[in-house]
C-alpha cells in the first residue's frame, strides 16, 4: 500500500463538538501514513472549499447532527470536486444511513472498528 | 471502557487496577480500616449520607430530555413525570445554547436541519415559559438546562424569571442547572465560548446570587460524568472533579463575599458516570464521598455534615451504549443503574438503549424509567443502606480509588489548578490516551463488546431506528424570534442589555443584570454578542 502523500479532509458538520471520534480516527489514519488536515466544526461551503484549497484525496466527515446537513455538504463537494470520494462517522441512525449509502458514501456509525475504517481509506484513495 | 479487561493471565479493572482472585479482611490498607467502623450517617459518609439511606428517601429518577419546540419538550417531560419520573430536565438546543447564538446566527443557519435535534430551542423567555407549561416547579425538582457555564446565567436566570412571573417564592424553588466545566471545555468542545476565567467568574456569581435569593437551589454541579465519557477513568474522574470544586472554594474565599461553609454546600451536589464495571463504579460513588469529608476537613476545616456530604447525581455512560443490537442496552443500563444505586447516589439518570443513535425515543425514555422503578420496587434494593459495605474487595477498590484519585489531583494542583489543566489541554491529553487505548484493546480481544467486537448476529425482529424529533423547530424559532423583537419594549430591552454589558465589564455579580435582561425579553444570541466582546473566545488547546 502507498498511503504516502494521499492527502484526507477530515470536517464535522454539526456544531457539536464532540472531538473522540474524529480524533482517534484521524490519529489511525495518520499512523496508516495519511496526511489528516482537520477543519473541525465547518458549514457545507467551508468543507466544499477545503477540499479544493487543500487538494485532498478523500473527505471524511463526522455527523453529530441532522443527515441533511452532511447531505448539504456532500452535494457541495461533489459539484466542484466530482472524483473526490466521501467516507462519513458519528451518530448515523440506520435511516440516515440508507439515506447517505443511496448517495453513494460510505457509512461507518459509531462501533466501528479502527482498521476497517483505515482500510477503507486505503481503498478509497487508491493507495492499495 | 472494557468488561473484560485481561492481560494475559492479570485481571484489572476498567480504570487498570489489578484485580486479585479474592480478597480478605489483610487487602484493606492498614490506614483505611479504622474507617471500616463508621456507620452510614458517620464521617468520613463513605457509607451514605444517612443511615435510613433509599428507605427514607428513594433516589430520584431524573432523566434528560428535551427536543424540538419548546412545547415539544414540554410534551415528553410531562409523559416522563407521568410515567413516574421524579424530577425533570429541560434540555436546551445546543447549537443555539451552547453558543449563545439566535437561530439567525451564520452558522446556525448554516446548518438549521440541526436546530432542536437535542434540545428545545429557548431564545427568549417566552420560549422558557412555553417549555415550563403547568411543570411541578415547587413540588418536583426541575433542571433548568444550563449545563454549558456560558449558556447557565441565561437558562437560570430564564426559569427564574418564569417561576416568579408564576408567583413562586424564589426562596422556596428547589432545583439545579450544572453550569459544568467539564461538559464544553473537555467533552464535546463548543465553537466558541468564553475563556475559563469569565466562565469561574459567572459560576462564582451564581453561587452568590443563590446563597442570597435562592437557598433551595443547587447553583453548580460538577460533572465528572463528562469528563468520564471522553476518556478520564474512575480515579481520574474523581481526582479531577475535586480539583474543579477547590476551584471554586477558592475563587468565594478570595472574593469574601459568602460563608465558605455556603459555599461548599452550593458546590456539593456534583455528577458521575456510572459505566460497565458494576465494582469499580459502586466503590467510586463510595470513594467519592469519602474524598469530599477529606477534602473538606483537611483543606478548610468544614466538618458540618450537613456540607460535608456529598450528593451524588449519576448517569449511565452513554459511550457504553452500542449502535449494534441496541436493546442489548436495556442490559447495559439496568447493570450501571445498579452499580449507581449499589453506590448509594441521590439521583439517577438511565442512558436510552437507543443513545448510539440519537436523542431517547419515548419508548427509550419510558424504558430508562421502567428500569429504575423496577430496581426500586422490585429488588428490595433500597431495604438496607451500603449494601456492598464490609465487602473486602469493595472496600479495597474504594481506598485504592481514593488514593490514586488524589495522587491524580496533585497533579493537576501542580499545573496551576483544574482550568489551568483545561486550557494547556492537559486533561484533553489523558483522556485522548485511554480513548487510544480502549480502541486498541478492542483490536487486540482484549476488551470484549457484545454486538460490536464479539456475537455480532442479531435476530432481533424489532429495528429500532432512532427517535426523528421533529421538522419544523428551525421555521417556528426563527419566527418566533422575530416575533420577540417586533413587539417586546425595545427601549427596555435595550437598556436592559448596555446595562448587562456594564456589568460584565466590571466586577459586580452579574446575575441582578442578567435577570433584568430576560425579563425585558432580551434574546439569548444578544447575550452571546455582548460576552464575546466583552471577554473574547476561549483558546480551544485542542483541534476540534
Amino acid at each position: 500500500m502507498n498511503t504516502a502523500g494521499k492527502r484526507i479532509l477530515m470536517a464535522k458538520t454539526g456544531l457539536d463538538g464532540h472531538w473522540r471520534g474524529p480524533t482517534v480516527v484521524a490519529k489511525a489514519l495518520r499512523d496508516a501514513g495519511f496526511e489528516v488536515i482537520m477543519i473541525g466544526m465547518a458549514r457545507p461551503e467551508e468543507v466544499m472549499q477545503a477540499s479544493i484549497d487543500e487538494d485532498v484525496d478523500l473527505v471524511g466527515l463526522n455527523i453529530g447532527g441532522h443527515v441533511d446537513v452532511a447531505v448539504r455538504a456532500i452535494g457541495m463537494v461533489r459539484e466542484s470536486r466530482p472524483e473526490v470520494p466521501i467516507f462519513v462517522g458519528g451518530v448515523v441512525p440506520p435511516h440516515a444511513k440508507r439515506k447517505l449509502e443511496g448517495l453513494g458514501v460510505e457509512v461507518y456509525p459509531p462501533g466501528s472498528q479502527l482498521p476497517d475504517i483505515v482500510a477503507a481509506a486505503i481503498r478509497l484513495t487508491g493507495a492499495a | 471502557m472494557s468488561t473484560n479487561n485481561k492481560q494475559g493471565g492479570d485481571w484489572k479493572s476498567i480504570s487498570g487496577l489489578p484485580l486479585k482472585q479474592f480478597y480478605s479482611e489483610h487487602d484493606i490498607p492498614q490506614a483505611y480500616r479504622e474507617r471500616l467502623r463508621a456507620d452510614p450517617g458517620e464521617p468520613p459518609f463513605h457509607r451514605g449520607a444517612h443511615p435510613t439511606g433509599y428507605r427514607t428517601k428513594a433516589w430520584r429518577i431524573f432523566q434528560l430530555s428535551g427536543f424540538g419546540k419548546p412545547e415539544d419538550e414540554n410534551e415528553r417531560i410531562r409523559f416522563l413525570l407521568e410515567q413516574g419520573e421524579t424530577g425533570f430536565i429541560m434540555e436546551h438546543d445546543r447549537n443555539t445554547g451552547d453558543h449563545c447564538y439566535n437561530v439567525d446566527h451564520p452558522d446556525v443557519v448554516a446548518r438549521r436541519e440541526d436546530v432542536g435535534l437535542t434540545g428545545a430551542v429557548m431564545q427568549s423567555v417566552r420560549d422558557i415559559d412555553i417549555c415550563m407549561k403547568d411543570l411541578p416547579l415547587e413540588t418536583s425538582y426541575g433542571h433548568a438546562g444550563g449545563a454549558v457555564v456560558q449558556h447557565a446565567p441565561f437558562a437560570l436566570a430564564g426559569y427564574w424569571t418564569v417561576a416568579r412571573q408564576r408567583g413562586v417564592d424564589l426562596a422556596r424553588l428547589p432545583g439545579t442547572g450544572q453550569s459544568d466545566f467539564f461538559l464544553t471545555y473537555l467533552g464535546c468542545v463548543t465553537k466558541q465560548q468564553v475563556p475559563t476565567a469569565a466562565g469561574l467568574r459567572f459560576n462564582a456569581d451564581i453561587m452568590e446570587f443563590c446563597n442570597e435569593h435562592l437557598p433551595r437551589w443547587v447553583p453548580v454541579s460538577i460533572a465528572g460524568y463528562n469528563g468520564a465519557d471522553t476518556g478520564l477513568n474512575a480515579y481520574q474522574e474523581l481526582g479531577a472533579l475535586f480539583a474543579n470544586a477547590v476551584e471554586y472554594l477558592e475563587e468565594i474565599k478570595r472574593r469574601g463575599t459568602m460563608p465558605l461553609e455556603a459555599a461548599a454546600r452550593a458546590c456539593g451536589g456534583v455528577n458521575f458516570r456510572a459505566s460497565m464495571d458494576l465494582f469499580e463504579e459502586a466503590s467510586k460513588m463510595r470513594a467519592a464521598r469519602l474524598m469530599w469529608q477529606q477534602l473538606l476537613q483537611q483543606r478548610y476545616g468544614i466538618t458540618n455534615p450537613k456540607v460535608a456530604n456529598l450528593r451524588i447525581h449519576c448517569v449511565t455512560a452513554g459511550s457504553r451504549m452500542t449502535y449494534q443490537q441496541p436493546l442489548n442496552n436495556i442490559v447495559r443500563g439496568t447493570v450501571m443503574a445498579l452499580a449507581a444505586a449499589l453506590g448509594g447516589v441521590q439521583s439517577l439518570g438511565v442512558s436510552g438503549y437507543d443513545e448510539a443513535l440519537s436523542i431517547p425515543s419515548e419508548h427509550a425514555h419510558q424504558m430508562s424509567v421502567r428500569i429504575q422503578q423496577i430496581l426500586q420496587q422490585e429488588t428490595n434494593i433500597q431495604a438496607v443502606t451500603d449494601p456492598l459495605g464490609g465487602s473486602y474487595y469493595v472496600e479495597t477498590l474504594t481506598a485504592e480509588l481514593v488514593e490514586r484519585a488524589w495522587v491524580f489531583f496533585e497533579e493537576i494542583q501542580e499545573q496551576g489548578g483544574f482550568l489551568a489543566t483545561l486550557d494547556s489541554g492537559w486533561l484533553h491529553e489523558r483522556a485522548a490516551e485511554n480513548q487510544s487505548e480502549d480502541f486498541r484493546q478492542q483490536e487486540s480481544g482484549e476488551q470484549v463488546i457484545i454486538g460490536v467486537t464479539d456475537h455480532k448476529d442479531d435476530i432481533s425482529p424489532f429495528e429500532v431506528d432512532g427517535f426523528m424529533g421533529v421538522d419544523d423547530a428551525y421555521d417556528v424559532a426563527l419566527e418566533r424570534l422575530h416575533d420577540v423583537r417586533r413587539t417586546r419594549y425595545e427601549a427596555g430591552a435595550h437598556r436592559a442589555l448596555k446595562a448587562l454589558e456594564s456589568v460584565c465589564r466590571s466586577d459586580q455579580n452579574i446575575m441582578p443584570a442578567m435577570m433584568e435582561s430576560l425579563e425585558a425579553e432580551v434574546t439569548l444570541g444578544e447575550i452571546g454578542d455582548v460576552y464575546r466582546s466583552v471577554f473574547g473566545d476561549w483558546a480551544t488547546p485542542i483541534q476540534t
